[in-house]
């Protein structure tokens, strides 16, 4: 009997959160107008469980009364804790429903320094203010509910468990180890919050007509039919294929060769280390600035070699449509491969001498050593720098916008430049979270066959 | 000169400005299972790896198989090499590790196979031989790794240490092992090792070295008896020789010190000896307990310590400040804080001179 209501407790909290949820999604004003439910239907759905939630806690003091367990100490604390955290939501609901309907506005005039100064003070208390209003309506009416209920449940379990019985399920959850847990919240309501939800946010209008704001009028595959229609996206998606092989194959091929080199015990080391990692500390913008002045046919490469004599002599990268991509590949490649060396030149430290030492013994090749011994042991640095380079590849938009804002033409453009410039730019939020969708499709594409078999595959063979 | 396998020849080897090796000499024989021991930065594995080809030396010849190969690649010296850390191929199976080198030198197949079933049969891996090396013991991998060096079928095997990584019952078996194992293969072997238990057991011959020179070179048995400095007599012997300062009175008839004296009637000398400071070291196990007093054959000495050793039981003594050790069966019962005669076998002591430190 405890059992099962300790589970209904546990299912009745997960589907109120859930439903809390899935409101603040917006499901809840579609489901109204498709189904002609009246508000009152939908709005009352968490607090249904939370009455849930009650009733358990109610019948799970019943279950415990013929108990003789007696009040342990260490609970207190919790019920005090809970009580406090379910007052203040209520606190922070009732003055955050009480401004909600304020309109601030701010306005500066001209005025003396002093004033300015105040203006800005004045500024930030009122963004403090209104920040935290926002988030006394997350922790709303049903939080302090769920909260007080908690507090209840903490006061049953105090009561009625007796101190050889094993804790249970809802003591498990919150009473046991709190600390942790509070800790541990942040973390995943920004998990949950920002991955899971805006990402099933982003899908759920990408089916839809959205303009400038977010609108839930569902069009279907309107919107994938007219992004795959369009001539601009077929040439991102290639620009972003030839990028990405080429930037992949590149990376580790050079990033390797260098650490090698580098791992020759060679003089200066740190030196030529330093110089090669530099690249990385400047931004995509500041790299695509530099070799769009580089590659610039005027006063760059070309012009320096035809100076030097040869008049015929063309390097135009940037300016010419059927290659530009590759001029930003070396745009990239100069920034990225320094990370990939000092990975790579970490790896190679990793190994041990003796295995050196053994191969030489063994009379293998230096080259066959590096490849039939050493980088099959390097394979977990390898997997890591495929992930930094692959994740590059996929949100690489700043360099294009440095380095030729997608020109000459459209002959640059790259899939994330698209989802920003339709967002933002074209004021159409729908055909942006189209694309945005279809990119995540992409990567999950990759990803999930492999971490299917580096996680999957290793519990089988352990 | 045909009885020589390796030979090393005023080898010298600088680090920048240090000097590990100076001008240092050594020849090994055929069959011969020479080992060099010494503390941590003595330079023996320093000789080793110069003799592997793995370091450049700086002067000197040395000599393999009557071959100069001071300046070959390790592949070309005929030589197979031990690691302490193994050093096996982790992603390659036992058989993979084995035939990696071969393969690489273009071998016949079936010679590959022949030589693998071989190895493998002498160490008894063959159950092991599809296994990769992450999935074995230690005592496994070294014996691999052992394997390895088999399957090259050279003159000269040189182990760095082999054992350092394998717990105290391990290393005893697999110590018994290569024992046997020289045995079977009657191959020159040159070890590398700091243990002084695994150098007495499995030398012929043992290379005490301290700060790149060898200190001696003997068998086990005059290294232990007949140190030739005072650093070879304490650094061999567990527990170690007592050191006892003192001078040669009496036209070197006797030793004395703190007052006592002792004759030195019975001890062989290399030479004569005059009078003059000396130390006077003496093993716990030639050090007895007497019953009564005889003028210059025993000293008064307190018992301190009483450290039983299960087969025998460590005593140590004090005689006026200097600390005797001596080893007795534990059958017999002392008591700490009583006063007992003891008696030094001065026909096993070893005299050394206190300023060249030289056994007299």
């Amino acid at each position: 009997m405890k059992k099962e209501l300790e589970s209904l407790f546990i299912y009745s909290l997960v589907l109120a959160l859930v439903s809390k949820i899935a409101i603040g999604l917006g499901l809840g004003k579609w489901a109204i107008k498709k189904f002609d439910l009246t508000p009152w239907m939908i709005e009352g759905l968490p607090w249904l469980f939370i009455a849930l939630m009650a009733v358990c806690v109610y019948l799970l003091s019943r279950a415990g009364m013929n108990s003789k367990g007696t009040a342990q100490k260490g609970y207190s604390g919790y019920i005090i804790g809970w009580a406090i955290a379910a007052l203040l939501c209520f606190v922070l609901w009732d003055f955050s429903d009480a401004f909600a309907d304020l309109d601030i506005e701010f306005e500066f005039g001209e005025s003396s320094l002093l004033l300015r100064f105040a203006n800005y003070v004045g500024h930030g208390l009122l963004l403090l203010v209104t920040g935290l209003f926002a988030f006394g309506n997350i922790l709303g009416l049903q939080t302090a509910a769920i909260f007080a209920i908690f507090t209840a449940a903490v006061v049953v379990i105090a009561q009625t468990r007796e101190e050889d019985e094993p804790a249970g399920k809802i003591e498990k959850i919150i009473a046991q180890n709190i600390v942790a847990k509070i800790a541990a919240v942040p973390m995943i309501m920004t998990a949950l919050g920002v991955f899971v939800g805006c990402t099933i946010w982003t899908i759920f209008y990408s089916f839809t007509k959205s303009g400038l704001l977010p609108k839930a009028n569902f069009v279907g595959l309107d919107q994938y039919e007219r992004l795959w229609d369009t001539s601009r996206w077929i040439i991102s998606i290639k620009n972003l294929a030839i990028y990405g092989v080429c930037s992949m194959i590149l990376s580790l091929l050079i990033g390797f060769i260098l650490a090698a080199l580098l791992d020759q015990k060679i003089r200066f080391e740190n030196t030529f280390r330093t110089i090669l990692l530099y690249p990385f500390a400047l931004s995509f913008i500041v790299t695509g600035l530099v070799w769009q002045w580089i590659l610039n046919p005027e006063f760059g490469i070309q012009k320096i070699v035809r100076d030097l004599g040869f008049e015929s002599f063309t390097f135009d990268p940037l300016y010419n449509p059927d290659i530009v991509i590759f001029g930003i590949l070396i745009a990239g490649l100069w920034q990225g491969t320094g990370l990939i060396m000092c990975l790579m030149l970490a790896g190679l430290r990793g190994i041990d001498e003796d295995i050196w030492k053994a191969a030489r013994v063994d009379g293998i090749p230096m080259w066959k050593t590096y490849l039939k011994i050493v980088i099959p042991m390097m394979r977990p640095v390898f997997i890591t720098t495929l992930v930094l380079i692959a994740s590059g590849i996929v949100r690489v938009y700043d360099l294009v916008v440095a380095q030729t804002n997608g020109g000459p033409g459209i002959s640059s453009e790259v899939p994330a430049k698209y989802v920003y410039d339709y967002m933002f730019g074209a004021q159409n939020l729908g055909q942006g979270f189209a694309a945005s969708t279809v990119m995540l499709l992409a990567v999950l594409v990759i990803i999930i066959p492999w971490a299917y078999l580096e996680f999957g595959g290793r519990r089988q063979n352990d | 000169m045909s009885d020589v396998s390796v030979s090393v020849k005023n080898l010298d080897l600088n680090f920048g400005s240090v000097e590990v090796l100076k001008d240092l000499n050594l020849d090994i024989h055929h069959g011969e299972f020479l080992v060099l021991l010494g503390p941590s930065g003595c330079g023996k594995s320093t000789l080793l790896n110069c003799l592997a080809g793995l370091l450049d030396v700086s002067g000197g010849q040395i000599h393999i198989s009557g071959k100069n190969v001071t300046w070959s690649e390790p592949k070309d010296r005929g030589i197979g090499m031990v690691f302490q850390s193994y050093a096996l191929y982790p992603q390659m199976t036992v058989r993979g590790n084995l035939e990696f080198g071969l393969k690489n030198q273009k071998l016949p197949k079936d010679e590959i196979e022949k030589r693998v079933a071989r190895a493998a049969d002498i160490l008894q891996i063959q159950e092991l031989l599809n296994r990769k090396p992450a999935a074995l013991s230690g005592g496994q991998r070294q014996r691999v790794a052992i394997g390895r060096a088999l399957v090259r079928d050279v003159d000269v095997f040189l182990f760095d240490e082999p054992l350092s990584n394998l717990d105290a019952k391990l290393r005893s078996e697999l110590r018994v092992e290569l024992k046997r194992l020289h045995n079977q293969l009657a191959n020159t072997m040159i070890y590398v090792t700091h243990d002084q238990i695994e150098a007495l057991t499995l030398a012929d011959r043992i290379a005490i070295m301290r700060g790149g020179y060898i200190q001696q070179l003997a068998d086990p048995m005059t290294v232990y008896n007949k140190p030739s400095n005072l650093f070879v007599a304490g650094f061999i012997g567990s527990p170690a020789m007592s050191m006892i300062d003192g001078e040669i009175q009496n036209g070197g008839t006797s030793f004395s010190f703190k007052g006592h004296s002792v004759t030195l009637s019975g001890y062989e000398a290399n030479g004569e000896v005059h009078d003059g400071k000396a130390i006077l070291g003496v093993r716990p196990e030639h050090v007895s307990i007497e019953s009564t007093a005889q003028a210059g054959k025993t000293l008064e000495a307190t018992l301190d310590i009483i450290e039983p050793l299960g087969s025998n039981t460590l005593l140590w003594f004090n005689v006026d400040g200097v600390i005797i050790s001596a080893l007795v069966p534990s059958e017999l019962s002392y008591k700490s804080g009583q006063t007992y005669h003891l008696g030094l076998d001065i026909s096993k002591a070893s005299l050394f001179d206190a300023a060249s430190e030289q056994r007299l």
